[in-house]
């Protein structure tokens, strides 16, 4: 999959920054600044932003290369539970598979997910690395 | 008014190449990493870049400031590894930070001394009162030819000042000058994948002639003498000249070793000798001076005098420590360094 410029920079405040969206309905916390609450729809939602620490729950090694994304294969992916309580799927980076244990700290980190070689746009989002 | 420095962050990459395996593999004899100072230099990882290793002690910084996005009104970006040629990487980093948009923000370049310059004008706009606090960036991802001499210290590293009000800062910028001339000792042209440089050059016209004719400025202008600094820090190509550039300016070796960071984190470019002054906001006593005084070929020097507050303490336990990002540290080999770093001509795509 080839971004485009114009769609990474409408989607670029979610990729830079971990947001949660907080509903005032259920009241029930979830991933990404969103206009609607995932759970019951609300739009009486409002946004904070996580503090990009969390625990990482489970990981997993992969092959799989998306075209265009930086040569850092293998990877590893993993689930993070944020302090703020919420779940979220990222790449963890900066660790050997030695090292990778479930109940590891983490903090978020921006890193380049992918470029549009060799002269095309750069896109940077948010990884998991070790404390 | 007076200002300080508010805020501090480094950001290291864990990963590390031995300065006797680069010798070993071209060929160098193997006593030249001693005579160069150098143990090991850092490598970051291949998603890694200017921008990216600048976020992150960026993000430190403003967390040991205690500033928000909105408190910062410019963004200066000292590199010589842009992401882009064209495009700057201030941008990228102050939205990710989620700095505002009515700001001044702009990359610099000046080799090795750009962020030292982003320094220098952060103290003209907080003076004049144009601004209330800056970020200043020092990032770089630096190149090597492989097998060329900076092969053993071209390294990446990030490190990151809030300059602001002295009240109530982690440190005073009590003075500074800059020293200024054109000198063609280091360079890389417009589509030349590596710098060159012009060998011995490099030292006494340029790296030592600038350092000291702006060191004795600071000291001429401030009335200050040798003795009067606690600490000096100067720009650490390799782990020789900075112990080199003291004794020609009389300052004892021990008052220069706490701030050395190059031996084992390589030349880090325009985060090296600035790299070293946060080490030392972490480290020394409340009421230090520091000489700091930095390099970029081309050439120029920045000298500052710098007062650590007692505030320093505190703000150093609020994020990672130099001291412990430089003792964090997992070797690679020349063929991982090589990956990581895009060294390998690949078929692109697919
Ligand atoms: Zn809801």
């Amino acid at each position: 999959m080839r971004l485009s410029p114009q769609q990474f920079w409408r989607i670029r405040e979610n990729q830079y920054r971990l947001f949660i969206t907080v509903c005032g309905s259920c009241g029930r916390k979830a991933i990404l600044k969103r206009p609607v609450c995932p759970y019951c729809g609300s739009d009486r939602v409002h946004h904070v932003e996580s503090s990009g620490l969390g625990v990482l729950e489970s990981f997993t090694k992969v092959y799989y290369r998306r075209n265009s994304s930086e040569d850092d294969l293998p990877k590893f992916i993993g689930v993070v539970r944020l302090t703020e309580g919420v779940r979220v799927v990222g790449e963890i980076v900066g660790v050997g598979a030695d090292e990778l244990r479930e109940g590891m700290e983490v903090e978020a980190v921006l890193r380049r997910y992918a470029s549009d070689d060799p002269y095309g746009v750069i896109y940077y989002g948010i990884k998991f690395k070790p404390v | 008014m007076e200002v300080g420095i508010r805020g501090w962050g480094a950001y290291i990459p864990r990963f590390r190449l031995s300065a006797l395996e680069v010798a070993a593999l071209w060929g160098y004899d193997g006593r030249l990493p001693k005579a160069l100072g150098m143990v090991e230099k850092s490598v970051a990882e291949e998603d890694e870049d200017a921008a990216t290793m600048g976020w992150y002690a960026a993000r430190v910084a403003m967390r040991r400031a205690g500033v928000s996005g909105d408190d910062i009104d410019a963004v200066f970006f000292g590199t010589e590894s842009k992401p882009y040629a064209v495009k700057p990487s201030a941008t990228i980093v102050a939205d990710a930070l989620g700095v505002k948009r009515r700001k001044l923000a702009t990359d610099l370049e000046f080799a090795c001394r750009a962020a030292g310059e982003g320094m220098r004008i952060s103290v003209g706009l907080v003076k004049s009162g144009l601004a209330r606090n800056t970020l200043v960036i020092g990032s770089d991802t630096a190149q090597a030819n492989p097998g060329d001499l900076l092969d053993f210290t071209a390294s990446s590293g990030a490190v990151a000042f809030v300059v602001g009000p002295a009240s109530g800062s982690a440190a005073v910028i009590e003075a500074s000058v800059s020293y200024v001339t054109d000198t063609p000792d280091f360079w890389r042209r417009d589509r030349s994948p590596y710098p060159e440089h012009a060998e011995i050059f490099t030292g006494e016209p340029a790296y030592f002639h600038h350092i000291v004719s702006a060191a004795k400025l600071l000291m001429e202008e401030t009335g200050l003498r040798v003795e009067d600094f606690d600490y000096a820090v100067f720009h650490q190509p390799n782990g020789r000249f900075p112990l080199q550039v003291a004794r020609m300016l009389g300052i004892p070796q021990e008052k220069v070793l706490p701030g050395l960071v190059t031996p084992h984190v390589g030349n880090t470019y325009n985060a090296s000798a600035l790299l070293g002054l946060a080490k030392l906001l972490e480290e020394a006593r409340p009421r230090s001076r520091v000489l700091l005084v930095t390099f970029g070929s081309g050439a120029g020097s920045d000298a500052f005098s710098i007062v650590v507050q007692d505030s320093a303490p505190e703000l150093a336990k609020m994020g990672p420590r130099v001291a412990d990002m430089m003792n964090s540290r997992v070797r690679v080999s020349y063929s991982e360094y090589s990956k990581f770093r895009g060294l390998l001509l690949k078929n692109v795509g697919g």
